[in-house]
This record gives structure tokens, C-alpha cells and sequence, in this order.
């Protein structure tokens, strides 16, 4: 046998490796496992595979390893101390004995493993007894010298095997408990071994290669790791994904996101405007602008403040009306209205870049056609993530997965089901029909709300109490928490896959807020020009005052110095600007108030009601009525992206706005995510969102439009305030353009921009842009078209594929089965030969006995 | 003074709770207002009014026939708490399961349940009905006799139940329960249980049915029935009777004993 002269050189060493066994008995898995990483060997042994060879064979490997290590410290000790040879002589000679002895033991245990496995015990038992007696020469070469160079090659096929048994452990149809215990052995054996390959001298050099690749690769691991942690919130939304699905995910997610955008947009106004004013520009008090007048100064340290921000909040950093219409501020001459008026369009075209390019990139990953063919065997084939070694993230895991099959399924039975059309019919034309009314009447009562206000502000506010001052945000807060769960109701009726009545609620809901929204805004441009008729008057009496100020005081000394009047006595304009800013920063205040409010009553307080009470209540509160709230996806984005649109509609007029929201996100982040673990249930019906992220994206665009159109109308259409704010004194807002390429930049670029800025240039780039565009798209929905094609054909080729192998597996089959029956019916022919035969013979003996 | 304005913010509240929990408006409505002015109208308790509706249009000695205008009445005339039709099929399969000789059932009410169980009961099986209320009880007794069942098949008991249990195995001469039927008071349901457990007339692979056990609902019952480890339990989901939007159940439990 070839196999025994391999291994004749450590074959004893198995004595050390069924003394290791000894101690701590290996369980089957590791069998097995050296089963796999000695197939070779056991292809060797076709001829009798019986069960002791194999286990033998996998001794023998187990022994390479074995005697390496040995052969190694051997080695190093022989380097480093040959003096000590002497008393290590010694030492080997009791170490032999010890193993002697313990053969023994090991081949009785070998033979009674053998024994269940009926093959000839005794033979194999006296082989090992030969080998043991053949290895023995074999530990005393290891002991001497080095590792002979046979050894060192049956080595690294052994690391190779491992190597190769780590990458493909993932396929190997083993259960985890086997697969675990078996990579990390094997993960150690290499990392054991590793460094003894190599060849003479450069061998120190590779292990230390070989250790460095390590631990690079492990500084990886760990840097991605890292990086994981670095992403804010990830865990938490992994955690709330398992539990509650992809739909309630997706939500924190867009939230991440929007979070992340406010974070550069609040970097963008704080970083230009808020704080170069607040550095270089004048301090306040300098100017009438920026003192509080002289009649609000006994009110403006009210607590009141706080949720009015009148006082000494109307006149700081926070709005439009501090800002002064100096043109360069500090000593390093920062433009500040300049910066204003790029600041505020610059986070308009950032939030239009932003999301723009994230519906391409959401568009890109849809990737079109049809993935539904085999999502049931993708689900099952590829859903565990491998890379889990946390028992508490596996449950999740565990539980997503359930999660997304249950959802799997909701969506097959939900496609195939079919009812009576003409009644579902019906109930959603109803269905709408109930919806509309109650657009209308919510539209109607805002309205109403808005024409009554207006009343109050002419008549003065003074005389009012607070619910008629705080009646229209109240109506709208109100409204927009009710009607949606009305909506909610009515879309019972109509019987949608869930996924699409999400949609459908989430449109309604979009209309209902938009309303509400826009007919705010129609409030407070009724507002501006009531202001603005008040500026007429203030303008006109302002003249009157200085006049009467120079009259009344210096007579007819007109070279004396001007007269200073203390900064609160000016009489002032009203600042429509800052007034629009304040509205907006009160209604985000009142909107995340109704947001937490209703989070901390309508979902804590009723799951701690419907928690403690139950066990002394008369029905059942968690089954029954009150039972836990579900988590509102629909509500809670659509709060989301309204909430963006006041930021980007107000920003412009109060620049602490970015900052304020995002302070709301992060709390809300927090609060959310607590709630949503800590009282609501799991929707009866998951369901994915996967589609879903693209139509939150196409909303927040719509949105961004219709709250950057009232915007643009104000600063193109509307001249600001004479007496406050970066724009004070021009015509228009952004005739600081103007002004700074006149003055600031040369002569010939301000004729270059002229000419660029002539219709004639315009119109034809337009067109350009617009022909760039339909070509663009137009080759977008080829390339579509084309991917689907290709996928087809993959699909189709795939399935060709098939076919053939199956042909040809059953061509050799057929094959197969005709050689076998061309071998029986030899066989019989043979035996019929031979029967013949024997026949004869015996007839002839037959004859002969007869015959004597 | 609140301003209208605020107040009609709410309507859509008010309507989305009465769009939502209709199906328990209109319970109180048949339940309560239908009774109050039949209780007025009539002079006789509702109970008697079902008997006297029975005994028009039921044939005498037909469980069947009895069962049926039950049905109608509850559907048609007035509400009436019982078991109902649909869970009254489950409560027959169960029954054909697991053939029970001796059968307890708490809360008889007007006999319909006790019908139902005795007319899938095997020959020579004896059910014990309890009922509190006398009033009741004699109108109970009437249905039974009426449907045809005798003193040996269906033997009324006129006591609560708390006091019932104890005495099952003196007085009645009970030994073990195959099947218990609870369908009283809601409360009565874990000391009742609690009881049955302690008077050891629970053997191994004894059901206890327990209906309402969502709506009115016992959530107590429920978990002891899961935490106490004696049992192998069930819930039945299905609909109040009579009634089609509010979900109810029936728990089933199956007495393993103590491991």
C-alpha cells in the first residue's frame, strides 16, 4: 500500500493525537470534519473504505499536524540549546515510555471503535502495531534535526486543504453546530502551520508575511466594523426592522436621511450667516433694528417668549429683521447681505440636488422587470447573513426572516385573489367619494378658521383670549391628527394590498396637509400686505418724526453734531419678513408639540393604561378595544415631509429654523424609535416596502416645489422692508447680485453677464436643456428596455441550459441501464455456460458412478 | 369659551370612533336598549320571552328544531349571550373528538349550550349543567325537557358554581370530568378553574372549553392557563355571536396534569 510508506515517518505520532482524544472526548463532528479534509486519502482508499482505515487516515493528518508542531519546538530547542541535548535525550526517552504506554491505550480504543465498524479488527490493530513500532524511528528525527522536506509538503497540503475547507464551509450542507467548532479548528490549524512553510531562510520572513496579512486582514474586519458602528442609529433601526418590518424601517431610515440634510443645511446657515453676524456685525443695541423698541421692553424677558418668540428672540440672529444692510461686515470684509441671499437659494438648490439624485439612485436599484419568479427559493436559499455571530442579532435575524416570508406570502395569496369586482368597485368610488367630503369640510373649517383670525388681528388681539389667538394652528394640528385616522377607516372599504393602501392613504394624507398648508399661506399673504400697508404709514410718519426731532430740539444750529436718540425710541416698520418667519417657527413649535403630544398620550399612556389595567379590568383591553396602537408609516412620513416643506418655505426668514429642526429630528429620533419598541404591536399584516422609498422621495420633491414657489413669489415679487433685514433699502431682494458684480467684480464681467442674462441667450439654452433632457430620457427607457431584454435572454439561456444537462443525464442513464442489462444478460449467458457445464460434468460423473 | 371652530376639529374623531367600533354600538343596542324596552313593553324577563318563542316554533322532543329558532330568535328578535352557531361547530367537533362521559357545564343561561353539548353526547354520558339564577333555571329546564333530554341525560344544578365544584363528587358522585363547559361570569373563570384543578376530578386529557375568552375576554384565565404548565392550550378565534365585527374566541384547554 502506497499510503502506509507515506505515512511511515510520523505514523506513531498517532499515539499523541488518541492521548489528546483522551482527555476530551471529540464528538462526531469533528469526525466528520476530518472526513472531509482527508478525501483525498480517502479516494486512495477506494478498495476497502471501510470505517477504521478512514479513521485512521484522519488520525494521520491529525498527526501531521501533531508531529509538525513537535518537529518544530523540537527544532527550535535544538537550534537554540544544544547544550541541553543531554537531558533532553533523557526527557525523550521518558516521554516514550509515557507514549508506549499510552499506545496501548490508544489502539484499545482504536479497536473498539473499529469493532462496531465489523471490519478485521485484529488485522488493523496489528498494522498499527507495526507502524507505532516504524513511527517511533520516525520522533526521533524529528527530535534531532528539522522537518524533512516530504514532511514539510504533506504539511502544506494539509494547510492547503484547510484553506480550501474554510472558503467552502459556507456550501457544506452541515448543520451551524458542526460548521462553527470545524472553521474555527481549521482556522487555528492554519494559523498554527502557516508560518512553518516556506523555505529555508526565507521561511522567518514569510511567517512574519504571513502573520502580517493576518492581522491586516483582521484591522479590516475591525475598520468595518467600525464603520458600521459610525453610522448613526444603525442598530437601532436593524432592531426595529426585525420586529416590526421593512415598512416601519424605512421610515427611521428617511428620517436618518432627513436628518442628514438638515445637518448640511443647518451648517450652511449657521457657518455663513448666523454666526458672521453675530462676530463681525454690529452688536446689538447699536441700531434700531437690532434693540428691542421701547414699548416691548417690559415684556420681552417673559417666559412667554419661549413658545411666542417675540422679544428678545425677534430681535437676535434668529430672523430676518436683525440683519443689517452693510455690505461688508468684520475685518474680513464678509458680504454679508450677499451671503444671505446665496445662503437662502443655496439650500434650495442643494435640497432639489439632493433628492433628485436620490430617486436616480433609488430608480437604478428598482432595475426593472420582473425578480418575483423565484422569490420564494431566493427567500430560502439566501436569506441568512452569514456574518452573525451575536445570538441576539441571530434572533433578529430570525425573526426578520420570518417577518419577510410571512410578508412573501401575504403578497402571493393578495395576487391571487379575485372577488366580486363590481362591489370592490363600487366601496372605492365610495370610498373616495367619503374621502373627498371630508377634504372639503377640513378645507372649508381652515378656511373659516383663517377668515375668523383675520377678524381678531384687525380688531386686536388684545381683546381675545388664548383659543381664539392659537385658533388657527390648533384647527390645523387637530385636523391633521384626526382626518387621517378617518381616512384610515374609510379605507377598510376598499379592500387594497396593504402596500398600495399605503399609498392611497398617503395621497390623501398629502392633500389634507397641503390644503392645510397652502391655506395658511393664503393667510399669511393676506397678513404681508396688511403689513405692508401699515409700512406706507410708518414710512410717512417716520419723516414727520425726524423732522419734528430736528425742529423741536436744534432750532437753527445745523452745524452741531446730529442728535442721538437712543436706538429703542426710533419708531419702526413692522418687518413683514420677520413676522412671516415667526409664523413659521411658531407653527413648527405647535406641530412637534401636537407630534410628541400625541405620541406620549396616544400611544404611551394608552399602552401603559391597556398594560396594568388589564389584569383588573372586565374585557380583555389588549385583545379588545383599547388594545396597543400600531405604528403609523403613512402619518408619520407624511408629518416628516410637510415638516421639511416649513422648513424650506420659512428658512429663508428665519435662519434658526434648519437648526431648530434638526434639533426636532434628533429628538424625535430618539423618542420614536423608544416608542415604537416600547408600545406598539407589529401590523397584523407586515408588508415590504421596498417600492416605497421612491414614492416618499417623488412627494418630498412635489413638496419641495410647492414650498419653494410661495418662497421665490415673496423675494421676486414682494419689496422688502425699508427699515430692517440684509435687504433694507433696495427695491428688490436680489438686486444685491447687482450690486456686487458692479462693485465687486470687474467692469467686463458684469457686461459678459449682462449680455448672458439677454432673452435672446436664455431662451435657446432653455430649449437646449430641454432637448438634453427628452434625449437623456429617451435613452434611459432604451437602455431599460434593452437590461430587459438581456435578462430575458439570460433567463431563457438558463433554461436551455437545463434542458440540455437533463437530456444528457438521461442519455447517460439510458446508457448506463443498457450496459447493465447488456452485463446480466452476459453474465447469464455465462452462468448459463456454466450450469451447462456442470450439467454435463455431473451427467458425465453421473455416467462414470453409474458405469462403476 | 372654546370657539365652535375647535370643537367641529373633533368631528372627525367622533366620526372615526363610530365608524370603527360600530359592530360594538350596535351590540348595546341590541343587547341593552332592545332588551330595556322589550323588558318594559312585555312585563316578562328575556329569557321567558325566548321559551315563549320556542315553544310556537320548535318542534317538541327535536334538538335541532330547538336549536334553530334559537338561532332565529337571537338573529332576528333580540340578542341573547350564548354560545351561537359558529362556535357551537366547533364546539361539536370537539365533542365528537373526544366522546366525553361526564360533561360539566358552567352557566347554563337558557339551556342552549346544554342542548347543544347533550345532543352530540354518547349513550349513557351525563352532563352536569350549573346555573345561578333560578329565573333562569326554570326556563333552562323547560328548554331542556322540551328538546327531549331527561333527568339521567342533562341534570340541572340551581347553585353557583363555586359552591357546585366542591361538592361534584359527594353529592353528584362524580369522579372525573371529561369535559368542562365554562360560559358564566367571566371572573368566575381562573377561581373555577382553580378550584376544578384542586378538587382532583381532572384527569389526564380532560377539556376545559371556555368561551368569551376575547371578548368580554378573561386575560387572566388565559394566562394562567399558559403559565400554570397543566395544560396544553388553544385559542379558537371566531366572531360574537350574532354579531359579525368583533372577534372573540374560545380557549381550549387540555388537562396534562402536574410534570
Amino acid at each position: 500500500m502506497g499510503q502506509t510508506q507515506i505515512s511511515t515517518g510520523n505514523e506513531g505520532q498517532v499515539t499523541i493525537y488518541c492521548i489528546d482524544t483522551d482527555g476530551d472526548s471529540h464528538g462526531g463532528g469533528q469526525e466528520m470534519e476530518r472526513e472531509s479534509k482527508n478525501q483525498k486519502e480517502k479516494k486512495t482508499e477506494k478498495g476497502g473504505a471501510t470505517r477504521s482505515r478512514r479513521r485512521r487516515s484522519e488520525e494521520r493528518s491529525e498527526e501531521r499536524s501533531e508531529s509538525s508542531r513537535d518537529g518544530r519546538k523540537d527544532r527550535r530547542r535544538g537550534g537554540k540549546e544544544g547544550r541541553r541535548r543531554g537531558r533532553q535525550g533523557k526527557e525523550e526517552e521518558i516521554k516514550k515510555d509515557r507514549k508506549n504506554n499510552k499506545n496501548e491505550k490508544a489502539k484499545k480504543q482504536l479497536e473498539s471503535n473499529t469493532n462496531h465498524s465489523k471490519s478485521s479488527s485484529s488485522s488493523s490493530s496489528s498494522e498499527e502495531e507495526e507502524e507505532g513500532e516504524k513511527e517511533k524511528v520516525g520522533d526521533e528525527e524529528f527530535v534531532v534535526g528539522s522537518l524533512s522536506p516530504e514532511e514539510l509538503e504533506r504539511l502544506k497540503e494539509a494547510v492547503d486543504e484547510r484553506k480550501k475547507l474554510i472558503t467552502t464551509l459556507r456550501g457544506k450542507p452541515w448543520p451551524m453546530r458542526k460548521k462553527l467548532p470545524t472553521l474555527r479548528e481549521s482556522q487555528l490549524f492554519v494559523e498554527k502551520y502557516e508560518g512553518a512553510l516556506g523555505k529555508g531562510r526565507g521561511r522567518k520572513l514569510y511567517a512574519y508575511k504571513v502573520m502580517m496579512r493576518k492581522k491586516w486582514m483582521k484591522f479590516e474586519r475591525d475598520l468595518e466594523n467600525f464603520k458600521t458602528a459610525c453610522i448613526p442609529w444603525e442598530m437601532k433601526i436593524k432592531e426595529i426592522e426585525s420586529h416590526f418590518g421593512s415598512s416601519v424601517a424605512s421610515y427611521f431610515i428617511f428620517l436618518r436621511w432627513m436628518y442628514g440634510i438638515n445637518m448640511i443645511l443647518f451648517s450652511l446657515t449657521f457657518g455663513l450667516v448666523m454666526v458672521p453676524e453675530a462676530l463681525m456685525g454690529r452688536p446689538y443695541g447699536s441700531i434700531p433694528r437690532k434693540t428691542v423698541p421701547r414699548e416691548e421692553q417690559a415684556s420681552a424677558m417673559d417666559f412667554a417668549v419661549l413658545w411666542d418668540w417675540g422679544g428678545y428672540a425677534k430681535y437676535s440672529v434668529l430672523f430676518y429683521g436683525y440683519y443689517n444692510n452693510q455690505r461688508a461686515v468684520g475685518w474680513l470684509k464678509f458680504r454679508m447681505p450677499l451671503s444671505y441671499f446665496l445662503v437662502g437659494v443655496g439650500t434650495v438648490a442643494y435640497s432639489y440636488m439632493v433628492v433628485i439624485r436620490t430617486m436616480a439612485r433609488n430608480a437604478k436599484e428598482d432595475g426593472g422587470g420582473d425578480d418575483t419568479s423565484f422569490n420564494f427559493s431566493w427567500k430560502i436559499f439566501t436569506s441568512w447573513d452569514y456574518l452573525i455571530g451575536n445570538p441576539e442579532t441571530a434572533d433578529n435575524k430570525f425573526a426578520s426572516i420570518t417577518t419577510s416570508f410571512k410578508e412573501a406570502i401575504v403578497e402571493e395569496q393578495e395576487s391571487r385573489k379575485d372577488d366580486n369586482i363590481h362591489l370592490t368597485r363600487f366601496l372605492r368610488v365610495l370610498a373616495n367619494f367619503l374621502v373627498l367630503c371630508c377634504l372639503a369640510g377640513s378645507g372649508y373649517l381652515i378656511y373659516f378658521v383663517v377668515r375668523r383670525s383675520q377678524k381678531f388681528a384687525l380688531e386686536g388681539l388684545d381683546n381675545y383670549g388664548w383659543w381664539e389667538r392659537n385658533e388657527v394652528n390648533m384647527v390645523m394640528s387637530l385636523l391633521g391628527m384626526f382626518c387621517p385616522m378617518l381616512f384610515d377607516v374609510i379605507s377598510a372599504l376598499e379592500n387594497y394590498h396593504p402596500r398600495i393602501a399605503l399609498q392611497w392613504q398617503l395621497g390623501r394624507i398629502f392633500a389634507l396637509f397641503l390644503g392645510n398648508l397652502y391655506t395658511f399661506i393664503i393667510a399669511l399673504m393676506d397678513q404681508i400686505n396688511l403689513k405692508r400697508a401699515e409700512e406706507e404709514i410708518v414710512k410717512f410718519n417716520m419723516t414727520a418724526w425726524q423732522a419734528n426731532l430736528y425742529n423741536g430740539t436744534i432750532p437753527e444750529n445745523s452745524t452741531a453734531p446730529p442728535i442721538t436718540v437712543d436706538p429703542a425710541d426710533v419708531p419702526r416698520g413692522p418687518c413683514w419678513e420677520t413676522m412671516v418667519g415667526q409664523e413659521f417657527v411658531r407653527l413648527i413649535i405647535s406641530d412637534t408639540m401636537t407630534t410628541y403630544i400625541t405620541l406620549l398620550i396616544g400611544d404611551f399612556l394608552r399602552a401603559v393604561l391597556v398594560r396594568f389595567l388589564n389584569h383588573c379590568w372586565c374585557w380583555d383591553l389588549e385583545y379588545g378595544f383599547p388594545s396597543y396602537s400600531e405604528f403609523d408609516v403613512s402619518g408619520n412620513v407624511l408629518g416628516l415631509i410637510f415638516n421639511q416643506g416649513m422648513i424650506w418655505m420659512g428658512a429663508f426668514y428665519a435662519p434658526c429654523l434648519p437648526a431648530l429642526n434638526l434639533l426636532r429630528l434628533h429628538v424625535s429620533m430618539y423618542l420614536q424609535c423608544w416608542a415604537v419598541m416600547c408600545c406598539n404591536v407589529p401590523q397584523e399584516r407586515v408588508f415590504k416596502a421596498s417600492g416605497s422609498n421612491n414614492f416618499y422621495m417623488a412627494m418630498l420633491l412635489v413638496i419641495l416645489f410647492l414650498s419653494t414657489l410661495p418662497a421665490i413669489y415673496t423675494i421676486v415679487s414682494i419689496p422688502p422692508s425699508f427699515d430692517c433685514g440684509p435687504f433694507s433699502g433696495k427695491s428688490r431682494m436680489f438686486d444685491v447680485i447687482q450690486e456686487t458684480l458692479e462693485s465687486d467684480f470687474p467692469a467686463w464681467f458684469g457686461k459678459v453677464f449682462s449680455y448672458a442674462s439677454n432673452p435672446g441667450l436664455v431662451l435657446p439654452f432653455l430649449l437646449l436643456m430641454v432637448l438634453a433632457i427628452y434625449y437623456l430620457h429617451s435613452t434611459s427607457k432604451t437602455y431599460k428596455h434593452a437590461n430587459l431584454e438581456l435578462k430575458k435572454k439570460l433567463q431563457a439561456q438558463s433554461e436551455e441550459n437545463k434542458k440540455k444537462n437533463k437530456l444528457a443525464a438521461q442519455k447517460a442513464a439510458n446508457d448506463l441501464e443498457q450496459a447493465k442489462i447488456m452485463a446480466a444478460a452476459e453474465q447469464q449467458e455465462k452462468e448459463e455456460k456454466q450450469t451447462n457445464n456442470n450439467a454435463s460434468r455431473r451427467g458425465e460423473e453421473r455416467v462414470i458412478a453409474i458405469a462403476f | 369659551m372654546v370657539s365652535p371652530a375647535i370643537a367641529l376639529a373633533f368631528l372627525p374623531l367622533l366620526l372615526t370612533l363610530i365608524i370603527r367600533y360600530r359592530y360594538y354600538f350596535v351590540l348595546l343596542y341590541r343587547a341593552v336598549l332592545v332588551r330595556w324596552v322589550q323588558d318594559l313593553v312585555t312585563g316578562i324577563s328575556r329569557e321567558e320571552r325566548v321559551y315563549q318563542y320556542i315553544l310556537t316554533h320548535a318542534t317538541p322532543g327535536d334538538p335541532e328544531s330547538v336549536l334553530d329558532s334559537f338561532d332565529d330568535w337571537c338573529n332576528k328578535v333580540e340578542f341573547i349571550s350564548h354560545i351561537g352557531p359558529k362556535k357551537g361547530m366547533i364546539l361539536d367537533r370537539l365533542l365528537k373528538e373526544h366522546c366525553p362521559l361526564t360533561v360539566l357545564e358552567l352557566g347554563t343561561h337558557c339551556g342552549y349550550t346544554a342542548v347543544r353539548i347533550a345532543r352530540s353526547l354518547p349513550i349513557g354520558a351525563r352532563l352536569f349543567s350549573v346555573e345561578m339564577d333560578e329565573g333562569n333555571a326554570r326556563v333552562a329546564e323547560k328548554i331542556i325537557r322540551l328538546s327531549g333530554f331527561d333527568d339521567d341525560a342533562v341534570e340541572l344544578i340551581v347553585r353557583p358554581s363555586d359552591e357546585v365544584i366542591p361538592r361534584l363528587r359527594e353529592d353528584y358522585g362524580v369522579e372525573r370530568l371529561d369535559f368542562v363547559f365554562m360560559d358564566h361570569w367571566k371572573r368566575c373563570y381562573l377561581p373555577d378553574l382553580q378550584m376544578l384543578e384542586g378538587s382532583g376530578l381532572l384527569g389526564e386529557g380532560s377539556v376545559i372549553l371556555a368561551d368569551n375568552v376575547i371578548f368580554p375576554g378573561a386575560p387572566n384565565f388565559l394566562r394562567h392557563a399558559c403559565r400554570s404548565g397543566l395544560y396544553e392550550h388553544r385559542v379558537h378565534r371566531a366572531t360574537l355571536e350574532y354579531i359579525r365585527g368583533i372577534r372573540d374566541g374560545m380557549a381550549e384547554l387540555i388537562y396534562r396534569g402536574a410534570k
